[in-house]
């Protein structure tokens, strides 16, 4: 025995320290060493501006997954979300691209439907609901205010 | 074979290309939809119906021409959300009813003011059963807006069981006032607003 009691002490306390260290990286760092628990679905947009990855995927308010990836199919924006795996959606839940407020966060709301069939994991969320652009919405009013040739057409 | 390649037949190559992405727009949905709605604005632009005594007789049509493409059922289940479940099947059959009378109370006087609008049908898409038709309405005042039918296939035909305008969905917008009015109250507190709203329809003005 060369090492005193006093070395093995310190030994274990700094590799607890480092199991710890460890922990608090993967926790803070959002990252997933062991796989990741739920299961994938798609849904198509006709656009989901502002959305990113990560963005929250939300029922009634309740995180329940998160976006994992963005790309383009065909001319739409197919995004994958991956839910929790309790989380049971219907064939006509349908999913939308909301913001907090006027010009807050992006999240994917999906509202629940009232079919008996359930997405399966790889599935397709068909109902989507893309984001009013509000330049554009914004545009319409002004513009239609000034191009429109009456408010009411005579009777 | 070099002077087969002369005039007419290069003009009608290109006129063949031309030609495709007009019929590849038109599918059979578009086409039944189409159908539904052309004759819609047949019933609207007719000068028979124009006098205001005529305008009950005018909403029968309507009314008629309508319900055979439109799947008024699905449109109300797919409304009431994951609540339509939890019904009884006798529940489901009086919200059908009065999902019905909400839709006509609420669109009837918008559609009745329509007739001169140019309706271009810009796309189609297929997925299975179900197909999303969309056009682009363009209104005598120059205002042009997105109106995107979904339908599904049911017993031969397409039946739509969503509109959607200006990329907000008909059904996605009564689905999240159901589900607040249901969660706040009740499921019976639903029926009582809607049949209120039966017995004392909106005054105009």
């Amino acid at each position: 025995m060369n090492h005193s009691r006093t070395d093995v002490v310190v030994g274990i306390f700094v590799l607890g320290g480092i199991i710890c260290l460890g922990y608090l990286t993967i926790r803070l760092g959002k990252l997933e060493l062991f796989g990741n628990p739920g299961y994938v679905v798609y849904a198509d947009f006709a656009s989901v501006a502002g959305l990113k990855l990560g963005d929250p995927v939300e029922i009634a308010g309740v995180k329940v997954g998160k976006v994992e990836s963005l790309a383009l199919a065909d001319d739409r924006a197919r995004i994958t979300v991956r839910l929790e795996p309790q989380v049971k959606l219907q064939e006509d839940a349908i999913a939308s691209v909301r913001a907090r407020g006027l010009i807050g966060d992006k999240f994917v709301l999906v509202t629940p439907g009232a079919s008996d069939k359930i997405i399966v994991p790889g599935g397709k969320i068909r109902e989507t609901e893309s984001p009013p652009d509000i330049t554009d919405l914004i545009g319409k009013v002004v513009g239609g205010d000034l191009t429109s040739k009456s408010e009411k057409k005579p009777e | 074979m070099k002077r087969y390649l002369n005039f007419p037949v290069i003009a009608l190559i290109l006129l063949s290309f031309w030609l495709t992405p007009g019929l590849a727009v038109g599918g059979v949905p578009t086409d039944q939809i189409k159908s539904t709605v052309d004759k819609a604005l047949v019933v609207l632009r007719d000068p028979r119906f124009k006098p205001t005594a005529k305008t009950k007789e005018r909403r029968e049509q309507l009314k008629q021409i309508l319900f055979a493409r439109f799947d008024f059922t699905e449109m109300a289940k797919r409304s009431l959300g994951a609540n339509w479940r939890r019904r009884t099947p006798k529940e489901q059959e009086e919200f059908v009813r009065l999902f019905t009378d909400l839709l006509e109370r609420a669109y009837a006087d918008t559609i009745e003011s329509y007739g001169d609008e140019k309706i271009v049908y810009v796309g189609e898409r297929l997925d299975g059963g179900y197909a999303d038709v969309s056009s682009k309405v363009h209104t005598s005042k120059g205002e042009e807006f997105s109106l995107n039918y979904r339908a599904h296939f049911v017993g031969g035909e397409w039946r739509v069981y969503d509109v959607v305008v200006e990329n907000i969905s008909m059904v996605n917008n009564y689905r999240s006032q159901f589900n607040r009015v249901i969660s706040n109250a009740s499921y019976e507190e639903l029926v009582r607003r809607l049949k209120d709203k039966a017995a004392f329809p909106v005054q105009k003005n």
